[in-house]
């Protein structure tokens, strides 16, 4: 059983196309998966057809037991099942806070989980609040998506700082690049600066293409709809080397 | 925690020249129905030659996706391995759940290909306004071949629930309902199995002879006696090839329990008869006990090592490659006593005998009476020798008496064993089932005092020079010693088990089930 975290302080990085990509591969192998939609956005949700729930009640991440597991819904796909988003999501952070051991509510809730999936995936709201520092317990591996540009890798060390200072294990972060443009001059520079300064940097990185903006109109993992395009390729060689790099490790 | 339904799959079953095309475009007329191409996978269905999966509701398949494991009548995949051969033993898997699963079952047995099938699924995705699959139909059909003139064995529709949609599944089955589809549990296997002229169950080394209590004793007898020949029959070609150690076990006990048949089942056969192929029978047992010994030896490899400290377990390897060597040997001198003159006459003549009429012989004055009697007698004779064997032994436990008991013990077991169906079925087995008990405990003594003089003995033969050997010596030395100390407990506990076989209770239950009751005024 392993849990993944696809996980960014900045939004917008191809974090949800990532999380759906590869929950798509992983059940496609034959791993039992469930991707949890923890974004209040839903884009993942939306991704698999399936409608948020708008309800003002929450369920299934606030109360441990019954509820998750009437929640979870299968997806067009074998073996692959999605925990939808909830818009009140957009609250667990403050729920959490009122509760006891509140960093480490998100491993009580997906503890039943973790027997019946091979594979969880996360897709995280960026955010870095006290439901990130659930994810941070939680998961056995972080995915960070990093877009090459100044910013972005600022924010990738501030990711670390965070790590070190509260006592997280950053062996823990595995970035990868997203969005790359080969044609952008320092695209290509920052990613090989990026390789050198940090450890564990995965070497197959997602291109920016408009195939992987076409999931929105098809609603499906780019695999699925695509299965020969550049993007869906780049997608395999990435979960190729997580099943090598991290997974294994 | 679960809903009755949600993860549970329905499966139709579809009339011979169903017109499941009609069926589906009048089905999408009411929910919105998009097919997937369809698929044709080649399936290989495994088992024991014994049927250790079927007995437990299991059914293993080979196909280009891998090894699964699923319960019998039920899609559900269980288990799955990613290996493109299909294994022979259970070592040849991956370690994982499903190697966990089927050593426990399997054991040290060859997995066979039963059969194979060709299954072509369609499946058709039930939509919702989203165009999200809230169902999946997969129409499955089973032909032996892939020719298009192949027959169809069977064919299914299932209904797939997508986890989360039961509305939309309890609505698309009652529609199937209406269409007065019947849901059944069939395993499609059954069908597959049945066209390749395979039973399921069909071979067990458990004897199962149905004898009435008034038939004569030596038309009973020869029953017994086809049913074990039979036996031996069976596993004779797989001896031959190889393919695993118990083909050759039920084959030895099948010899043995003959033996017993032709000396306990006393005069209802000719005696010149009886001794004649007791005689034959007992050369046969013993031209592979060899093999069956170094079998045993070297199936318990593991166990031996686990005996030994951590790190001088390698150091008795020698003596396992040296018992491999000898193993080859030992396995080619039975193939060639199998395939001997001697064995094709004995079980020509032997086959003849049973199979000929029972005729009134002046030499065998047992032959006209009813079996139970002579059953009856047999058991409780046998039985009274035991105990008072036993009784013997608690005052003075020596080795050779301990022995001796065991074999006793044999007989009367394979006795009761013939006998089974003469008596109350509950009955018979408790009594079978102390009889185990008290066995197992004299099996227990005979195989630590077996091995110890074996190793004494091979450790001798074994040809070793230089610093190593001193290591594997000391070695088979130490799983001497251990062995030294079990025994000695299971002689130590020999002593309850015993008490508890000749209980008073269970003493009166033998005497209720066998002891002859007198005839009425015959005093």
């Amino acid at each position: 059983m392993t849990t993944l975290a696809l996980y960014s302080i900045k939004g917008g990085v191809g974090k949800t196309a990532a999380a759906v990509n590869l929950a798509y591969l992983t059940a496609q192998a034959g791993a039992k998966t469930l991707i949890c939609d923890l974004d209040p956005q839903s884009s993942a949700t939306y991704y698999f057809r399936v409608k948020p729930k708008l309800k003002a009640k929450a369920r299934g991440l606030i109360k441990p037991g019954q509820a998750i597991d009437r929640s979870i819904k299968g997806t067009d796909y074998e073996n692959l099942d999605l925990l939808p988003a909830e818009f009140n999501h957009r609250n667990l952070a403050a729920i959490f806070d009122r509760l006891k051991r509140s960093k480490q509510r998100l491993q009580k809730i997906l503890k039943p989980l973790q027997a019946e999936y091979d594979v969880i995936i996360l897709d995280c709201p960026p955010n870095i609040n006290l439901l990130a520092e659930n994810v941070f317990n939680v998961a056995d591996h972080i995915l960070v998506p990093l877009i090459p540009t100044t910013l972005s890798v600022r924010t990738h060390r501030q990711l670390l700082n965070f790590f070190k200072k509260q006592n997280y294990d950053t062996r823990k972060i595995y970035a990868f690049f997203s969005m790359v443009d080969r044609r952008k001059k320092l695209h290509v520079e920052l990613s090989s600066l990026v390789t050198q300064e940090f450890k564990r940097v995965l070497q197959s990185p997602i291109p920016y293409l408009s195939q992987i903006e076409q999931m929105g109109l098809h609603r499906e993992p780019v695999p699925a709809f695509s299965p020969n395009s550049a993007a869906s390729k780049s997608y395999q060689a990435l979960w190729a080397e997580i099943q090598a790099c991290v997974l294994s490790a | 925690m679960k809903d009755s339904m949600i993860y549970e799959n329905l499966k139709f079953r579809l009339p011979d020249h169903y017109d499941q095309q009609q069926m589906i475009t009048n089905l999408d007329e009411q929910f919105p129905i998009k097919p997937e191409p369809p698929q044709a996978v080649r399936l290989a269905f495994y088992d024991t030659f014994d049927w250790r999966l079927y007995n437990n509701a299991l059914v293993l398949y080979h196909s280009e996706h891998g090894l699964f494991l699923r319960p019998l009548s039920d899609v559900t995949v269980l288990q799955q391995a990613r290996i493109t051969t299909p294994p022979v033993f259970v070592r040849d898997l991956p370690d994982g759940a499903m190697k966990d699963k089927l050593s426990a079952i399997i054991e040290m047995r060859a997995l066979l290909k039963l059969a194979h099938v060709y299954c072509y699924t369609t499946t058709y995705r039930v939509l919702n306004q989203d165009e999200k699959t809230v169902v999946r139909l997969a129409c499955e059909e089973y032909r032996p071949s892939d020719e298009q003139s192949a027959p169809v064995l069977a064919v299914y529709l299932v209904l797939k629930p997508v986890r989360g949609y039961d509305k939309n599944a309890h609505q698309i089955a009652d529609h199937l309902k209406e269409l007065e589809l019947a849901i059944t549990s069939e395993d499609p296997m059954q069908a597959i199995l049945k066209n390749s002229g395979k039973t399921p169950g069909d071979y067990s080394g458990k004897l199962n002879i149905a004898l009435s209590p008034d038939m004569r004793a030596d038309e009973a007898t020869k029953k017994i006696l086809c049913f074990l020949l039979d036996i031996m029959k069976r596993n004779e070609p797989f001896i031959k090839g190889d393919v695993d150690t118990e083909f050759l076990h039920d084959f030895r006990v099948a010899v043995r329990r003959t033996r017993t048949a032709l000396s306990q089942i006393k005069g209802v056969f000719p005696a010149e008869i009886s001794t004649h192929f007791k005689e034959a029978f007992r050369t046969l047992g013993k031209l592979s006990n060899d093999l069956r010994d170094l079998d045993v030896y070297l199936l318990n490899e593991e166990s031996y090592k686990a005996l030994l400290p951590a790190d001088m377990r390698d150091t008795i390897d020698p003596l396992f490659e040296y018992l491999q060597e000898k193993r080859d040997a030992a396995l080619q001198h039975v193939i060639n006593s199998l395939e001997s003159r001697d064995y094709t006459r004995l079980i020509r003549d032997w086959t003849a005998f049973l199979q000929a009429p029972a005729g009134d012989s002046p030499a065998a004055s047992g032959a006209r009476r009813p079996i139970i009697n002579v059953a009856q007698r047999r058991i409780d004779r046998v039985y009274r020798r035991i105990v008072t064997a036993g009784y013997r032994i608690l005052e003075n436990s020596d080795d050779e008496l301990l022995h001796a008991l065991r074999i006793e013990c044999k007989k009367l077991r394979y006795l009761l064993e013939f006998f089974t169906s003469l008596f109350p079925e509950k009955k018979i087995n408790a009594l079978i089932k102390q009889l185990k008990q008290l066995q197992d405990n004299l099996g227990d003594f005979n195989d630590f005092d077996v091995q110890i003089e074996y190793l004494r003995k091979i450790a001798e033969e074994l040809p070793l020079t230089g610093p190593r050997s001193r290591k594997t010596l000391l070695a088979i030395g130490r799983v001497i010693e251990k062995f030294e100390n079990e025994k000695q407990a299971v002689k130590v506990a020999f002593v309850d088990v015993f008490t508890g076989f000749a209980a008073p209770a269970n003493q009166a239950a033998f005497k209720q089930l066998f002891k002859p009751k007198k005839k009425e005024g015959a005093r």
